[in-house]
């Protein structure tokens, strides 16, 4: 077992990334504005097949990666728009059941336009060998994309201006609101970078393993374990809880105890599992203390 | 007319799910993603008990329904004490746990394959075999079933669950536990949802994993939310209503794969349109003091 372990050590990094890029916009978006968002998953799906989209129809890198973030920019204000915004002062679950809504519609709009086949970006990437542990350049580019990413929002969030206006708002909304910090706009923003965000790591999750229309209602759980394991609305800590969850992920399937290994299969009903354990034991998350019953 | 009564018989298998549903959601505004989860339950312990132990049609339908009830006991002891986002991220993710057993345990339910060639067995000496009797014996159980739900929606425990939904401490205020209260509204429409799933498998004969996804969870969502959440007669008639409605797109002509995402986008686009036109009726606004 301990010799494979290193190689578990670094796919679980690698999962534990892409699970941090598209969690980090969720939690965002629940510290600010309070609603889950059902349809982030479908976002990345989306975001995938339209890079898919556009790669095939220009057969250029340099001029598909803009289109798709014009075009997914224009679905997040959609959505935004027409699925969020509206029912923000009304009762929570209404936000619950939009956005339930919006992420089948975007799921067979999707199985309209590109079919419900399984489909696969055409790559080849470059596999390294260091003393035993196996990394394509693909799975660099994963690692070092979360890293540029998440240090970039980090560096927004407690460093700058906006940042400020968006810790205010998300720890006392009237209160920022009443110094003149537009919780229209800072949502707005925050929404349309959580997606983008969701697409980056939608595309590299397309690139390392395949695309399917109905890849986005696991993801969007696996998002909110994280966050759930990390306390919602915690932003760092859904990012810390993103690369255990992709720890744990790896550890389940990979080590075999006296012979006996869980089956591949069960590896995405472990996230799953963990959302359930974390609400039995610590309701509030791994790292926060403030007690949250109804 | 064969095609009339089969259309009847979904319509009457949904009237049931959307009447379980309702008690937990229309009442009690608590959104268990987990619902067709149960119906799952029942539908698989209905088609391994009659395949493989040849069980008589009324024990089949007695223990999907306790299966499903055993099971809601679990995840409501489990979320039932979070408020209502954690509620909905905790039981979606108890329903992608069962779905994650249904295709990854093969040894017991054939994963992906589905389970074929599900038996109907006889009520005493009376055969359900022909689809017309099975549709008497299916309307004399809703209408029991309704019966019974009416009874819920009207009485004591009806009345303690709206109000939980409004302003729970106050119902705590006055003795009544809200916990307690949510567990009994969870477990009633659990049971529903099992003998559903139990006439599903009777009837179709053939189960598979896919017949129980997320976009099936929307679906009963739509109908109790159009037919008014907290509505028995309205959600009954929505289901009749949006079992009939797709039908249509059989009569343009369609590519047969793109019949499928088409009817999800229709119930998506009606479950949207239907909740952003009713967005300050659709619930009574919470009550704070």
């Amino acid at each position: 077992m301990l010799d494979i372990l290193p190689q578990l050590l670094i796919n679980a990094l690698i999962t534990g990334s892409l699970y941090a890029l598209m969690s980090a916009g969720l939690a965002l978006n629940y510290g600010l504005l309070g609603i889950l968002n059902f349809s982030h998953g479908h976002f990345m799906m989306l975001g995938a097949y339209l890079f898919l989209f556009f790669l095939e129809r220009f057969q250029s890198f340099s001029l598909a990666i803009p289109v798709t973030i014009a075009s997914s920019v224009m679905f997040s204000v959609i959505a935004f728009n027409v699925f969020i915004r509206p029912f923000t002062k009304f009762d929570m679950v209404l936000t619950l059941v939009t956005t339930l809504a919006l992420s089948i519609i975007l799921e067979s709009l999707v199985s309209i336009f590109f079919g419900v086949n399984v489909k696969s970006f055409e790559a080849n990437f470059e596999v390294y060998e260091i003393s035993n542990i196996f990394i394509t350049s693909l799975q660099i580019g994963i690692i070092l994309s979360a890293i540029i990413g998440l240090s970039g929002l980090g560096f927004i969030i407690h460093k700058t201006v906006l940042g400020r206006k968006i810790r205010a708002l998300a720890s006392n909304s009237n209160a920022a609101q009443s110094i003149a910090i537009s919780r229209h706009r800072i949502t707005y923003g925050i929404f349309i970078l959580g997606t983008l965000l969701a697409v980056v790591a939608g595309i590299l999750l397309g690139y390392e393993t395949n695309l399917s229309p109905t890849m986005g209602g696991g993801l969007t759980i696996k998002c909110f374990s994280a966050m759930i394991l990390g306390g919602l609305g915690n932003f760092w800590g859904a990012i810390v809880g993103s690369y255990i969850l992709g720890l744990i992920e790896n550890l389940v399937v990979g080590v075999d105890i006296y012979g006996y290994s869980i089956p591949a299969g069960y590896k995405d009903a472990v996230s799953f599992l963990v959302i359930l354990i974390v609400l039995l034991f610590f309701p509030a998350g791994l790292f926060k203390k403030q007690e949250r019953r109804s | 007319m064969d095609y009339l009564i089969n259309l009847i018989i979904f319509s009457l298998i949904y009237v049931l799910l959307a009447g379980g549903f309702n008690i937990s959601f229309g009442l009690g505004r608590l959104l268990n993603l987990s619902h067709v989860a149960g119906y799952a339950i029942g539908a698989y312990t209905t088609a391994l008990l009659s395949t493989d132990y040849q069980f008589g049609f009324f024990s089949c339908l007695i223990l999907s329904g306790i299966f499903s009830m055993l099971f809601s006991l679990i995840i409501g002891a489990i979320s039932l004490r979070l408020s209502d986002d954690y509620f909905a991220i905790g039981s979606l993710s108890f329903s992608f746990v069962i779905s994650a057993l249904l295709i990854n345990w093969k040894s017991l339910t054939r994963g992906v394959l589905g389970i074929p060639g599900i038996p109907r067995p006889d009520i005493f000496t009376f055969s359900i075999s022909d689809n017309l009797n099975f549709l008497i014996v299916l309307s004399i159980a809703v209408f029991l079933s309704l019966f019974f739900l009416n009874s819920v929606f009207k009485g004591p425990l009806g009345r303690s669950l709206k109000a939980q939904g409004e302003y729970s401490h106050a119902l705590e205020a006055l003795g009544v536990s809200s916990f307690k209260i949510r567990m009994y509204s969870f477990i009633i429409s659990s049971f529903f949802a099992g003998i559903s799933g139990c006439f599903f498998a009777l009837y179709l004969s053939y189960i598979d994993p896919s017949s129980f996804s997320l976009s099936e969870m929307v679906f009963v969502l739509t109908i109790v939310i159009i037919g008014q959440p907290g509505s028995l007669l309205g959600s009954s008639l929505a289901s009749f209503f949006l079992v009939f409605l797709p039908e249509s797109l059989r009569f343009i002509e369609l590519d047969p794969g793109i019949l499928g995402p088409m009817r999800q986008l229709i119930y998506a686009v009606i479950l949207f349109s239907t909740v952003y036109t009713r967005k300050a009726s659709l619930f009574p606004i919470k009550r704070t003091v």
